[in-house]
């Protein structure tokens, strides 16, 4: 619970900063994740009917508080048609804590990155409890157990799932690539799309386990992608997220694979004119942006952010969205410090993406040549 | 004597009229001012063209009629029907009611009132629950004297429509057949939240078209024309009054649309980008294959986000130096072909510019969207959400081909000449079993 502090230092979410909260979170998808669009609409709802929520951070809470990771699994595109019913975090909460024992004292995004940034929060408002100022990727990623807490020995089993209309599935399993492979199996079965609750861990767990200042730095990127013009925006993501411009130009071309679950494929952008003016970056991408090429180079490498804007107005373009033609700026951003660690690299550097190639930081960490 | 088309074009500041014989030929043009109200400048143009002594009202067969302006009801929250809004869908969607994002004063305007019942179908077609027909019987009874007109949106009625016609069935056997009844299904794609807002945008229009279809026909009884009335569609084709009047969301902004199409004809090009220059407001947009290219993602229509598909045009104020940056996307985007001028204005345009090989300025040009609207082809289309399996892609395609053939032909096409002009299927992604969505567009020249 939270320790003596006056409410009105304490950072808040409301009708007034979900859209910031909602740009900041499409820049960490990472060109996926989800249009979080629909959990603005969402947590405004739930907002105006229970209150506004209250973002907690790590040392608000006692050691022993157990905190909920949430969020939903499955097709985006089916959650924007089968839409959520609202009382899934509350079903979540019943369940995690006849699953710990526990009551819960905050919800927490597993994943700040698309849609899954903004579902916690209108299930927090529901549940009248805070979202604590953290998440489990600091970006987005496809696979369920690509969370920190994973990395950090945190089970990601048991796992609570619920469909908005009754039906909860909890899932215990041998490891977490199960818990991943049979969520995804049940989500099928719940609709295509569900709710879960995974990775149960009490405060003192969650120290060194999560990605802390998730929220407050979406909220953040927000506030600076209203700066004026692309430069404006490019100036605010160098400064809040030490983000290097790694080409502006236009997208010249683009294939796209759709497979089972994920859309493969590349996109090259090439800016200048002429043999000596010309430059052209290559990006592969597997729902996110992966990987960017320029002459064979690699320049930047999950499990780093790479992100592309439109040039125009500055705003974060979802890999499926991305046109033939479009103006867009291609910016790359080091991801938090847990993925750079040996077992981080393992789980979501190129090569667990299938790509023979090694992780290197954004330009080799060389100075950008810009 | 030649079958004469009268296109008109109703704009904010002025309304324009053409007459166009059976060779294409324009043998007459005329344009009014804007007198404040939109119909009274239709009617006003249509006098004006009728006094040109080519045009002979008797040879006139078809009016074609494209206006943005025709339905000001939307934006003025005014004229609109009172609507009934019925989802489909609990348990589920409860988070967001339906209405939820609307500016407060149109939501006021148009809402008779608002429920979500059980039903609704999963995203590979089987019904998620049973369809609470009690519930919406009751909701009709509280309703059923505001209603002007219902409208009906279904979970995953794109996949399987069963629920909402079901409801729809059960609204007729209530309140009788006269009533209104729009139905997600044929109005949208996938995003319940969008197509519902378009299916009840599209039920609140059809008092404003019908007000509009009356005043035009008085008018060209007046001046003696006894013709077949067509209303332009967003994408520049064309559909009959009585299509018009059951879908009067596909016509809210058809302006460019028809000025694209207009240029396509008049320049004889199929790939461009076109400028179109007004009185105070300037667009750019691209013909790709001899279509209007579209905006992907939803648009938005008097503050409310749907799922409406309209051309992707950027606009800027005339005069505004920021013309020539959409010029230079819109080339990107659209290498192939030249750059159309058309418009009162496009002489603001100059004649080189970057990334820009060719500028072709047609004859005729100022009259780009009325020509647009009169040469324009009689369009229908229909989409589905299948599971991208060998055997339901088949089954469902020959389904959508079915359905697109058949819209078209009730917008007026003639049904020996009708055809498939375009086939889009776009894979959904993020889904365990990979589906598909199957769009479909027949058109044909109206007779």
């Amino acid at each position: 619970m939270p320790k003596f502090r006056r409410v009105k230092d304490m950072l808040h979410l409301d009708a007034s900063n979900l859209p910031a909260l909602a740009r900041g979170c499409s820049v960490l998808g990472a060109g996926g994740g989800g249009d979080p669009g629909l959990g603005v609409v969402m947590a405004a709802e739930a907002i105006k009917r229970h209150g506004v929520v209250t973002v907690v951070k790590l040392d608000d809470l006692d050691e022993a508080a157990w905190l909920m990771p949430c969020g939903m699994i499955g097709a985006p595109t089916i959650a924007t048609e089968r839409i959520w019913s609202g009382d899934e975090g509350t079903v979540l909460r019943e369940v995690f804590e006849d699953l710990h024992g526990g009551q819960v004292a905050a919800l927490m995004c597993f994943q700040i990155g698309g849609a899954n940034g903004l579902l916690p929060v209108s299930w927090a408002a529901r549940c009248g409890l805070p979202l604590l100022d953290a998440d489990g990727m600091g970006r987005a990623f496809s696979e369920l157990q690509q969370q920190a807490m994973h990395v950090a020995g945190v089970s990601v089993s048991p796992v609570a799932l619920t469909d908005g209309r009754g039906n909860t599935i909890v899932l215990r399993t041998a490891d977490d690539v199960w818990a991943g492979r049979l969520a995804r199996e049940a989500a099928a079965s719940l609709g295509g799309v569900c709710a879960a609750a995974i990775c149960g861990m009490r405060a003192g767990r969650a120290r060194h386990a999560v990605v802390e200042g998730s929220v407050s730095l979406a909220l953040r990127l927000g506030a600076a992608l209203r700066a004026k013009g692309l430069g404006g925006v490019l100036d605010a993501l160098g400064s809040v997220l030490a983000a290097t411009l790694l080409i502006e130009g236009r997208v010249v071309d683009l294939e796209r694979r759709a497979g089972d679950e994920t859309l493969t494929g590349s996109v090259t952008v090439r800016a200048g004119s002429g043999p000596a003016g010309m430059r052209q970056l290559r990006l592969e991408m597997q729902n996110e942006y992966l990987l960017a090429f320029e002459d064979g180079a690699l320049r930047a490498a999950v499990p780093d952010l790479i992100c592309v804007l439109a040039t125009e107005s500055g705003t974060p373009i979802a890999a499926e969205e991305l046109r033939y033609g479009q103006g867009v700026a291609v910016v790359a951003a080091p991801a938090p410090a847990i993925w750079h660690s040996g077992p981080g690299l393992a789980l979501v550097g190129p090569r667990a993406f299938g790509y023979a190639v090694d992780y290197a930081p954004v330009d080799g960490g060389m100075e950008a040549h810009v | 004597m030649s079958d004469l088309r009268i296109g008109i074009a109703s704009g904010t500041t002025g309304t324009d009229a053409v007459a166009i014989d059976d060779r294409d030929r324009l043998l007459a043009t005329a344009s009014v001012q804007a007198a404040g109200d939109v119909r009274g400048a239709i009617a006003a143009a249509i006098r004006a063209i009728v006094a040109d002594d080519a045009v002979v009202p008797g040879a006139v067969r078809w009016v074609m009629l494209g206006s943005g302006q025709a339905l000001e009801g939307v934006a003025a929250v005014q004229g609109v029907r009172k609507v009934a809004v019925v989802r489909v869908g609990g348990p589920l969607t409860l988070s967001v009611p339906p209405l939820a994002t609307w500016p407060s004063a149109l939501r006021d305007a148009v809402s008779a009132g608002e429920i979500v019942v059980a039903g609704g179908s999963e995203y590979d077609g089987r019904a998620m629950v049973a369809l609470d027909e009690d519930a919406i019987a009751r909701f009709l009874d509280g309703v059923g004297d505001e209603a002007q007109a219902i409208a009906i949106s279904g979970v995953f009625a794109p996949v399987s429509p069963e629920h909402e016609l079901a409801a729809a069935d059960l609204v007729r056997r209530k309140l009788g057949n006269w009533v209104h009844v729009s139905l997600s299904h044929e109005i949208g794609s996938i995003g319940l939240l969008e197509r519902e807002n378009a299916t009840v945008l599209n039920a609140a229009l059809g008092g404003a078209a019908e007000r509009l279809a009356v005043a035009v026909r008085a008018t060209l009884a007046e001046v003696g024309i006894d013709a077949e009335l067509f209303f332009a569609q967003n994408d520049g084709t064309l559909m009959v009054v009585e299509h018009a009047l059951r879908f009067p969301a596909l016509m809210v902004a058809s302006g460019p649309g028809t000025t694209i199409r207009g240029a396509a004809h008049l320049s004889g090009v199929g790939d461009a980008v076109v400028v179109a220059v007004g009185a105070t407001t300037s667009y750019v947009g691209a013909l790709v294959n001899g279509i209007p290219r579209e905006r992907t993602g939803p648009t938005e229509i008097a503050g409310v986000r749907t799922s409406l598909r309209l051309p992707d045009v950027h606009r800027v104020p005339t005069g505004d130096a920021t013309l020539a940056g959409a010029v230079e996307d819109a080339k990107a985007a659209q290498p192939a072909g030249p750059l159309v001028v058309v418009g009162r204005g496009q002489w603001l345009v100059p004649d080189r510019m970057d990334g820009v090989s060719e500028v072709i300025r047609p004859r005729d040009g100022e009259f780009a969207q009325a020509i647009g609207a009169a040469v324009g082809s009689v369009s229908g289309q229909f989409a589905r959400i299948c599971l991208n399996r060998p055997d339901t892609r088949r089954t469902v395609l020959e389904e959508v081909r079915t359905a697109a053939i058949a819209r078209a032909i009730d917008a007026g096409a003639h049904p020996d000449t009708v055809a498939v002009v375009e086939v889009d299927e776009a894979p959904l992604t993020y889904l365990v079993h990979p589906a598909l969505r199957i769009r479909v567009r027949a058109a044909g020249p109206c007779w």
